[in-house]
């Protein structure tokens, strides 16, 4: 026998199982391996870390309604992050509004107001986008430092007072200031527009300029 | 004060707080949804360097400067910046480019997920606000919905609507149907049953507030833009029934945005 048919002999066994599998097709489970590999599996582990893009706050201030005084106003914020540039925040504010001034005078301009109370409560609510503008720092003495952002707001709500409802669009710049990470002071102010015919026969746009300090956390 | 008017002075205020505790409390759903687990991970710098910033954000200057090599603790998330402490014990922001380029005690690159268009196929809770016009008059609305299946979804609606002479509250519930709920940019069709309140000004002499049953039937636009982010687009024509022999009919057209979980 030649060394080439050795070869050919030596081989034979070697192909026995590929002519058992070929007489026999249906005995292999499909999707079954033939050789099973001895490797680890790794597992993938995604980091569950708690992310803290919710501020919730309220706020205290004085808010000026146009023709009619100014007087302190109180509410509550809750503030969504979504990226680090920009925020959706809803806010519901409760003041009082008087036409005193009007009354002195001989004109009472409020339906609901009377000769000797003159003063009728006032809400609105508002939904806002706010842009985080120029990031910064504040530097307290020699070795503290807080982060800080200048921001600015813009939105839609409604302002109701003395049985009127007033679709309001609000515009407004503040400061955040951070000195821990779960809580932020700001100094807002803003500008709450609506149109309004109580003292005229036609709609005239007024600016409500508000001025407010707020306290939050981060949750 | 009669007590007509400190009673229409009553449930006109009760009416503008629903639409704001509805707001509050479709903000508060969005707080519990991103409530994380917090297990304190450890990651380690593959790259040259990471840079710990003194905010989270890109405008904050770098502080300090961890090694390769060097062992980051995970202490929390804000938007895409994580607050990490180095064994040396610095605490500063990372932003997730960064923190994506560390590997894991298992020796495997850090991944974060994100929230993706398969996300939005499987969503639960669609949270939403919008503005518009009904009629001529200015529109404000707020919903919350639940899809019940992919083809079908359930909403609440607060809407309030202010004109020259009156200000109109509308409380509905409704069913969307989605017939492709698998496109990014997809139709729907609603129909809803509820109340409809109607507040006259006070400045107008004689107005009468009108409480009625209404129903609705729409069309309306669904895009999905991105992360949790679904712009919405709807025309509804409302029917106030106001007495036996009377209908107000109004058209709402408005824009708006959503957020699902």
């Amino acid at each position: 026998m030649n060394s080439s048919a050795i070869r050919t002999l030596l081989l034979l066994p070697l192909l026995m199982p590929f002519t058992v599998l070929a007489e026999n097709p249906v005995t292999k489970e499909p999707g079954e391996q033939v050789v099973q590999p001895q490797v680890d599996r790794r597992t993938v582990t995604v980091p569950k870390i708690s992310a803290r893009d919710i501020e919730l706050g309220a706020f205290v201030g004085v808010l000026n309604i146009e023709s009619f005084g100014s007087s302190p106003v109180y509410g509550g914020r809750l503030a969504y992050h979504v990226t680090e540039d920009i925020f959706l925040e809803g806010t519901y504010a409760k003041s009082t509004v008087s036409d005193a001034a009007f009354r002195s005078l001989g004109i009472g301009i409020f339906t609901t107001s009377t000769p000797t109370v003159n003063t009728v409560d006032l809400t609105y609510y508002n939904l806002s986008v706010g842009v985080n503008l120029f990031p910064g720092e504040l530097f307290i003495g020699r070795g503290r430092a807080m982060t800080s952002a200048l921001y600015m707001v813009g939105g839609i709500g409604n302002t109701s007072f003395d049985r009127i409802d007033n679709i309001t669009y609000n515009i407004g710049i503040g400061v955040r200031i951070v000195p821990r990470d779960w809580l932020s002071l700001r100094i807002e102010m803003r500008d709450h527009l609506f149109s309004s015919d109580l003292l005229a026969n036609e709609n005239k746009m007024t600016n409500n300029i508000e001025l407010t300090f707020g306290l939050s956390g981060f949750f | 004060m009669s007590m007509a008017v400190a009673e229409a002075r009553y449930t006109h205020r009760r009416e503008s707080n629903y639409v704001a505790l509805a707001m509050l409390m479709v903000l508060s759903v969005l707080s519990f949804c991103t409530w994380a687990e917090e297990v304190p991970t450890r990651v380690q710098v593959a790259d040259p360097y990471l840079e710990l910033h003194t905010g989270p954000g890109r405008g904050y200057p770098v502080f300090y400067v961890a090694d390769r090599g060097e062992w980051v603790k995970l202490l929390k998330r804000h938007t895409d910046w994580f607050k990490v402490r180095t064994d040396k014990d610095k605490e500063g922001w990372v932003s997730r480019d960064q923190m994506e380029s560390t590997l894991n005690e298992a020796g495997v690159k850090t991944t974060f997920r994100d929230t993706l268009f398969d996300d939005y196929l499987l969503r639960r809770v669609e949270v939403g606000f919008g503005a518009g016009q009904l009629d001529s008059d200015a529109l404000l609305t707020a919903h919350v919905g639940y899809g019940i299946s992919p083809n079908f979804s359930v909403e609440l609606t607060l809407a309030q609507a202010v004109g020259n002479y009156s200000s109109t509250a509308l409380y509905y519930g409704s069913l969307l149907a989605q017939p492709f709920p698998e496109w990014r940019v997809a139709p729907f069709f609603s129909l809803g049953l509820g109340r409809f309140h109607n507040t006259p000004k006070a400045t107008l002499v004689g107005g009468a507030e009108v409480d009625a049953n209404m129903a609705n039937t729409g069309l309306g636009v669904r895009a999905y833009v991105t992360r949790r982010f679904i712009l919405r687009a709807d025309y509804r024509r409302h029917v106030a029934f106001i007495s036996e022999n009377r209908i107000n009919e109004f058209n709402e057209l408005s824009l708006g945005i959503s957020l699902f979980f």
